[in-house]
């Protein structure tokens, strides 16, 4: 479509491209109006006419939120499930993954078609035997117990074996004659040749950890366990009626994941156009 | 002592054999040269030397230790590969050190030895950058490098040439060729450049279809072809070659052209049936008073020292003869021909040379 | 390749016993427990007593089942196809910028994919608002009665497909626009040369060439969609959640609220089968339709 309409005042393609940002404008409205409701006093937030700017900027709520409740609490424990979740994730496909490219044992083919069946199973029809499994190894309310369930991501392993497959075989050659043994060939060649894949797909997990709800919700049912995906729909009372308060911790709660996304977005991308490609 | 010796081995892909039974000496010191056009299974005996490739019958000696069932790091063979295979994400140096830290030799080894290398390849300024800051040619040194701070009882080059430009290739040909001098090991050299082969190989194995047609030096392989395709192949351009039949007139031994021109033939072969007969461009001579042949001229290549005059005969066929770079010789000329007697090669109904038989 | 068999499966198994204990212990165990599970009379955690299909044959005459399931199509068919046709006229629009403004633009729609479910609900909990919610604004100057929208069953399913088509769209604009710059611009300039208008050009040029990504992207969404909880339950709470139950969500019902863990298993072994059948039979729509192009 770039390449039409060389030279000539193109009036609908204006009113096209004039439509789609404006349309990007609206879009993404509703997240700019979660913002600066959650800057405003309750008493403003409630008026009955709109106000896109605050009368009266405000942290007030910021701060009750960092300070009165258990906001701190739930960032460590998302910060620490995410973390767990993404390295336990990324290290253990990573391995996996380099074995199926890349070496010869029984049942290698067994294996890879078993992962490929399991795109099908879709993980939440396993929350009930999850919980009882959790339950029953006592991990319930636990970070490992939020962290386990969440570990299935056939996808990745995927990623890396197609990845070390494209490694020319070359580099494998050269190391076996520079007498590496298999786990020097993976570490020292292999590993840093991709470094790329595993910064995306670390990212990638990493975001999908913190966004996660459905488990987190199920694993956990101590206020001070939860994750602040979860935590910020459980707990009312701290917040009691309070629209401003709660849309800020709302804000604080998807801030990490935006930031990692505005700083991180090609990557980002990379590994989501990746992943779907895989799936398709 | 670092000699190579392949003793009847063989190699399969599931039902097919590729390389049946073959054995070769390669001597202490040497540079031996694996020479052939691609799919002659020149590359295949090369990593079945290095331990890249199984060998499935057979077995391979290298400085008298039998290795067809080690692993390649332990044959005591470093190779150079054809496209270098330099890990990318490491400086020149890491590179070179990569192999020597696996097998867990001392810093101060390690070091002497990547200097050692560096100098003798004049690399000193590269050691801390990385393969992609490097020309092609700087590369190749550093696939060099690599192999020589092994101290390998031998060298495998595979078609180490083949990624340079032509300028790049010659320069760098002399300098293989004085390395071998300098650091005096074991070398085999894989290609398909009849010209590298001829210039730097000690001597010359020549393959075809994963059989040997000739092992020897350049000069034996030149002049004395043991096989029609190693005739055919060694000399550019290629040597004449004829279907005559051989005849005994009087006593003498009588080879006829396909345009009717009688050679007299001084071997020892039986009469009463068809060879093939080999001449090179340089043994046919154009002069007025030559009798063999005669022809019009059909393309004249101009090469300076030397032109290449194609020349059809009076039945259709063509021969090539090489006259002097000043000759006036010009498309349409009608020429004569002399053959020299002394330089014809006669291949029997199997394609093998009558004298190597 | 020389390898040494032995060793080299011994490394092997060590890469991959990370990985197989992991799935082990979380993805087959669990899933041959829920067929187990969904043969027994049992609560959420304890044992229970096996009862064949019971479970089963039960589903047939269960309301709650009933509108769980046509709810889930329903919710299916308001949000995957309407959702991959915003997602691909919003990247026919993104793909004509460039530069700065283009990556900007596509941030803007790519941002809510990023956010966590509850941060969703949050945002659109406030917008919706019956008493303050901007959203209501629009209904005055439409001229209609404000709405409690997620109070009002009509409403339910529409507004939570739209705020996740809202919500997922980044995903796919991704993957359109991806499968646009993968069409080469002679295409374009050749049509133009043939005097094409920008419909035919969409028609026969770019829709054809695009279709392998459209089926993916509605492949993608039919099998995500089908699996939805999160924003059914937030969007429920203070309301009627009965009214509004989806295949997940009833599971989650049965199982943590009823604390019928064996009537729950084979309510999710269904939709296992659901999800599998649907994945099945879409990969052939999609072959055949893609034949047709």
């Amino acid at each position: 479509m770039n390449a039409q309409n060389v030279g000539k005042i193109n009036f609908v393609g204006a009113l096209i491209t004039l439509a789609t940002i404006f349309a990007a404008i609206l879009w993404a409205f509703p997240i700019y109006w979660g913002i600066i409701s959650s800057l405003k006093p309750e008493d403003e937030v409630v008026r009955p006419y709109i106000e896109l700017w605050p009368d009266t900027l405000t942290f007030q709520h910021y701060w009750f939120a960092l300070t009165q409740t258990q906001i701190g609490r739930w960032y460590i424990n998302s910060i620490g499930t995410a973390v767990g979740v993404t390295f336990l994730t990324v290290t253990t496909s990573m391995f996996a993954g380099y074995a199926i490219s890349q070496l010869n044992f029984p049942f290698r083919r067994t294996l890879y078609w078993i992962i490929l069946a399991s795109f099908m199973v879709p993980t939440q029809v396993l929350i009930i035997n999850h919980f009882v499994l959790i339950a029953n190894l006592g991990l319930l309310n636990t970070w490992a117990g939020i962290i386990l369930p969440q570990l299935i991501h056939p996808v990745i392993i995927i990623i890396y074996k197609q990845f070390f497959d494209q490694v020319p075989k070359d580099f494998r050659e050269a190391a076996v004659m520079d007498n590496a043994g298999e786990f020097r060939i993976l570490f020292k060649v292999y590993m840093p040749l991709n470094w790329g894949v595993t910064t995306a797909v670390s990212i990638v997990t990493f975001i999908w950890s913190w966004n996660a709800f459905l488990w987190p919700f199920l694993a956990v049912t101590k206020t001070e366990l939860m994750t602040i995906t979860v935590g910020i729909t459980q707990v009312n009372d701290a917040f009691g009626v309070y629209y401003a308060r709660q849309l800020s911790a709302a804000v604080l709660a998807g801030f990490p994941v935006a930031l990692a996304y505005l700083l991180f977005q090609r990557k980002v991308t990379e590994a989501i156009t990746l992943s779907a490609g895989i799936k398709g | 002592m670092s000699e190579i010796s392949l003793k009847n081995v063989s190699k399969s892909y599931g039902a097919v054999t590729v390389i049946d039974n073959l054995s070769l000496d390669i001597n202490d010191g040497e540079l031996m040269v694996f020479l052939g056009p691609s799919g002659s299974g020149k590359s295949t005996l090369l990593r079945m030397i290095a331990g890249l490739e199984t060998i499935d019958a057979g077995s391979l000696f290298i400085g008298g230790k039998p290795c067809h069932d080690l692993a390649p790091g332990q044959r005591d063979v470093a190779m150079v590969f054809q496209n270098y295979a330099l890990y990318p994400h490491m400086t020149v140096r890491e590179n070179m050190e990569f192999g020597l830290k696996n097998i867990k030799l001392s810093h101060q080894e390690i070091d002497e030895r990547v200097t050692n290398a560096a100098r003798i390849l004049e690399m000193d300024k590269l050691l801390d950058r990385r393969p992609s800051q490097l020309s092609g040619g700087q590369r190749q040194r550093v696939a060099i490098g690599r192999a020589i701070v092994k101290k390998p009882a031998a060298f495998l080059f595979d078609e180490p040439l083949s990624n340079l430009d032509a300028a790049l290739r010659v320069r760098t040909r002399v300098e293989l060729s004085q390395l071998h001098q300098t650091v005096k090991s074991t070398m085999i050299y894989v290609t398909h450049d009849q010209t590298e082969a001829m210039t730097l190989g000690e001597r010359i194995v020549i393959l075809n279809e994963c059989k040997i047609e000739q092992i020897g030096t350049p000069m034996e392989i030149y002049t004395s072809p043991r096989t029609l395709f190693v005739a055919g192949f060694i000399g550019s351009p290629s040597m004449n070659i004829f279907s005559v039949d051989l005849t005994q007139a009087n006593d003498t031994l009588q080879a006829t052209l396909p345009d009717g021109t009688q050679i007299a033939i001084d071997m020892d072969v039986p009469a009463g049936a068809r060879y093939d007969l080999g001449i090179r461009p340089e043994s046919v001579l154009i002069s007025p008073t030559a009798a063999d042949c005669t022809g019009v001229v059909k393309v004249v290549e101009r090469l300076g020292d030397r032109t290449l005059v194609y020349v059809e005969l009076k039945d259709g066929s063509q021969l090539i003869a090489q006259d002097a770079g000043s000759s006036t010789v010009v498309v349409g000329d009608t020429v004569h021909l002399a053959l020299d007697k002394t330089k014809i090669h006669l291949f029997d109904q199997n394609g093998i040379n009558v004298l190597h038989r | 390749m020389l390898r040494n068999h032995k060793s080299e499966t011994i490394v092997a198994m060590i890469l991959i016993a990370p990985f197989i204990a992991i799935y082990g212990l979380i993805f087959i165990y669990p899933t041959v427990d829920m067929f187990l599970l969904s043969f027994q009379k049992a609560p959420l955690i304890g044992d229970g007593t096996w009862v064949g299909v019971d479970n089963y044959t039960r589903l047939a005459s269960d309301r709650r089942f009933d509108t769980a399931f046509w709810n889930t199509a329903y919710f299916v068919a308001l949000s995957v196809v309407p959702g991959t046709f915003v997602a691909l006229f919003i990247s026919l629009g993104i793909s004509r910028l460039s530069g700065r403004i283009q990556a900007l633009v596509l941030a803007l729609f790519f941002l809510p994919y990023i956010l966590p479910v509850s941060v969703v609900y949050r945002i659109w909990d406030w917008t919706l608002n019956f008493q303050f919610g901007i959203a209501m604004h629009v209904f005055d100057w439409l001229g209609f009665d404000r709405i409690p929208i997620f109070k009002i069953t009509g409403w339910f399913m529409p507004a939570v497909a739209f705020v996740t088509i809202w919500w997922t769209a980044g995903f796919s604009i991704l993957l359109f626009l991806a499968g646009l710059r993968a069409i080469p611009v002679e295409i374009y300039e050749a049509s133009s040369l043939d005097n094409a208008s920008r419909w035919q050009t969409f028609r026969k040029i770019t829709w054809p060439l695009l279709w392998p990504v459209t089926a993916l992207v509605l492949t993608i969404q039919l099998i995500s969609q089908l699996k939805i909880f999160d924003q059914v339950y937030l969007f429920s709470t203070g309301g009627r959640p009965n009214d509004n139950l989806v295949m997940v969500y009833y599971i989650f019902q049965r199982a943590f609220v009823n604390n019928h863990g064996g009537r729950a298993a084979a309510i999710a072994v269904v939709l296992f089968i659901i999800v599998i059948v649907v994945s099945v039979l879409n990969f052939q729509l999609m072959r055949f339709a893609g034949k047709k192009q």
